[in-house]
């Protein structure tokens, strides 16, 4: 070895070469951090904490800030609207989850299995995830509208209501149709993720407990639950997520009304930050949203941590 | 507009908000004219129901729709939000809570139960489609079904809003001009203003809109314009009523802050959708506490 080395100990140092630093690991792996790190900084970092700050501010539209603490936060609790926003965000966020939990798991199940056009059938199911949200949404309000529905519009000429009901206008059903058309579009996520997650159970553990007598029940039970509960639990967080800042589909549909009985924080914190200018009201609004969700997360962490025994 | 001695806005015209109704149902009802007053809408409005022709007009957060009869229904009990010094709030008094109540009776007597969710198309899209059989708007309907539906649109008919027991009123919702303070040429673009608001050209452009601006100046009573159409005539009439929201109090930002928040479009449909009279009152004076305080 010594002797290989040893033409390169006579040599001088050799001069600064740029290509060779680069390739230096510490530089290196710096470099390829960086961008993603300077991409979060700036679109997530930095607008996250100027929000932290305009939430502690009075600061309206056109006018300078003046600091006021937590003054904001006391108001949005003393809000009568707000405190509905709350109702109504975990209403929104625990049914339409749900839905889509069990939903999706039924529809991975289905998929998994061997049919004729099979993969024809996956791609459709993806449809209502890769339409604009926007545009399926202005496809819903046709579909509940109260002049025009085509459900109204059926159960019209079958005879089993007349008028039908109000889909946007009720308080209630409001809530249920906008859970409903959340579900709708949130499905295919859940089913295509929970689909490969299936895909990579082993089929010989449900051959193994085939031969040990296993019912189909057990088998859904005690071997593709447990192997499935990663990808459940990541699913589950990501829906969570979104569904608890929904926006576009709420604003769409009923724009927080009838009464802002569908009011959620993401359309109550638009309409008082850019509706009516309060931009350090909007901002401790929507950052009221942070530890709920924190606190959901690390609950679902900490219940569906795979268990090592 | 003048604030604070300083010209803001060319004030241009004016978007109104009237009575738009159906004359062969409200004819088949036993009504030649449209209802003078609140309490006879409502009777009106009770009959038309039982004989399928319901009325419908907007409580929820739309822009125009709801606000165009809402503060008007509100001010002609002797409801106000706040006093004339833009400080006082007396949204909670026995007037705004018979108003509240008359509201919900209209509501739950006279409409179909989906105008809580509605925002400005829906009343449109119910009229034309022949679901309801009056509403508040701007002159759209009309001149939709003058263009769609020409046999609908000889039986529309547009009138001034009914009085309560402090008056009659109207919405005023202004279209102005101004000019950025950051316009680089500002003499141009005034003198543009200058031209564009002489009568040769703001009469043409009152003329080609037909109406659908009401001119503010009276100058334009007796335009053309308005002879095209003499079904709009009440449009114009309505203006010697018409107030900005918040009235009586000045225009303010608080003021404008009460608009984006729908606080009194949302203390008449929290009513309508089942709350309490008191209870959508307090909700209301919470809410301009809170805003009026900031500003």
């Amino acid at each position: 070895m010594t002797a290989v080395l040893a033409p390169a100990e006579g040599r001088r140092r050799p001069a600064f070469s740029f290509g060779r630093w680069l390739e230096r690991e510490g530089v290196f792996s710096w470099l390829m951090v960086g961008p993603p790190i300077a991409f979060m900084v700036a679109l997530v970092g930095y607008p996250f904490f100027y929000g932290i700050w305009l939430s502690l501010q009075n600061r309206p539209v056109a006018k300078a800030g003046e600091f006021i603490g937590l003054d904001n936060f006391i108001n949005a609790w003393h809000d009568p609207v707000f405190r509905l926003v709350v109702i109504n965000t975990i209403v929104y966020t625990l049914a339409a989850t749900l839905l889509k939990m069990v939903g999706g798991l039924g529809l991975a199940l289905v998929m998994n299995q061997n049919f004729r056009f099979r993969n024809l059938t996956r791609a459709l199911l993806l449809l209502p995830f890769i339409v604009p949200t926007v545009l399926s949404t202005i496809a819903w309000q046709w579909i509940l509208d109260p002049a025009f529905s085509v459900i109204n519009w059926a159960l019209l000429h079958t005879g089993l209501a007349n008028p039908g009901p109000s889909w946007l206008g009720n308080p209630y059903l409001a809530m249920f149709s906008l859970i409903m058309v959340n579900t709708w579009r949130g499905l295919p996520f859940y089913a295509i993720t929970l689909l490969a997650g299936l895909q990579t159970i082993s089929p010989e553990l449900y051959e193994a407990a085939t031969i040990d007598g296993a019912s189909t029940w057990q088998r859904f039970r005690y071997v593709t639950l447990p192997l499935l509960k990663p990808v459940i639990f990541i699913v589950t967080m990501f829906s969570v997520i979104f569904t608890f800042a929904d926006f576009q589909l709420i604003y769409v549909l009923t724009r927080g009304g009838p009464a802002n009985a569908t009011h959620v924080f993401a359309t109550y914190a638009f309409d008082i930050a850019m509706g009516a200018g309060q931009f350090g009201q909007g901002a401790a609004i929507a950052l009221s949203m942070v530890p709920p969700l924190a606190l959901i997360i690390l609950a679902m962490a900490i219940y569906m941590r795979p268990s090592k025994s | 507009v003048v604030v604070n001695g300083k010209w803001k806005a060319i004030p241009f015209g004016n978007i109104g908000q009237l009575m738009n109704w159906r004359t062969d149902w409200f004819k088949q009802a036993g009504y030649e004219k449209f209802p003078d007053t609140w309490d006879e809408l409502l009777e009106a409005g009770i009959k038309l129901k039982k004989a399928g022709h319901p009325f419908g007009f907007e409580l929820g957060h739309g822009f125009g729709d709801n606000h165009g009869w809402l503060y008007p229904l509100l001010w002609s009990y002797g409801g106000r939000e706040v006093e004339a010094d833009g400080k006082t709030i007396v949204i909670d008094s026995d007037e705004t809570a018979r108003a509240i109540d008359y509201c919900r009776r209209l509501y739950k007597e006279t409409m179909v139960e989906d105008c809580l969710g509605w925002t400005d198309i829906n009343n449109n899209k119910a009229f034309l489609s022949e679901q309801i059989s009056c509403t508040n708007n701007a002159e759209s309907i009309l001149w939709s079904a003058k263009k769609d539906f020409p046999d609908m649109a000889k039986v529309i008919d547009q009138s001034q809003n009914p009085q309560g027991p402090k008056g009659r009123f109207h919405m005023l919702n202004p279209l102005c001009h101004s000019i950025f303070t950051h316009t680089q040429d500002q003499k141009a673009a005034k003198d543009f203003l200058r031209w564009v608001m002489k009568p040769e050209q703001a009469g043409a452009w009152y003329d080609v809109a037909v109406t659908y601006y009401q001119p503010f100046l009276h100058r334009y009573d007796d335009a053309p314009m308005w002879k095209v159409e003499p079904r709009n005539l009440p449009y114009r009439d309505a203006l010697k009523t018409a107030h900005l929201p918040g009235w009586p109090a000045p225009l303010s930002r608080a003021q404008s802050e009460t608009i984006a928040k729908f606080v009194v479009i949302d203390m008449f449909a929290k009513a309508c959708a089942g709350k309490s009279t008191r209870e959508v009152i307090a909700d209301a004076k919470t809410q301009l506490k809170q805003i009026y305080r900031q500003a």
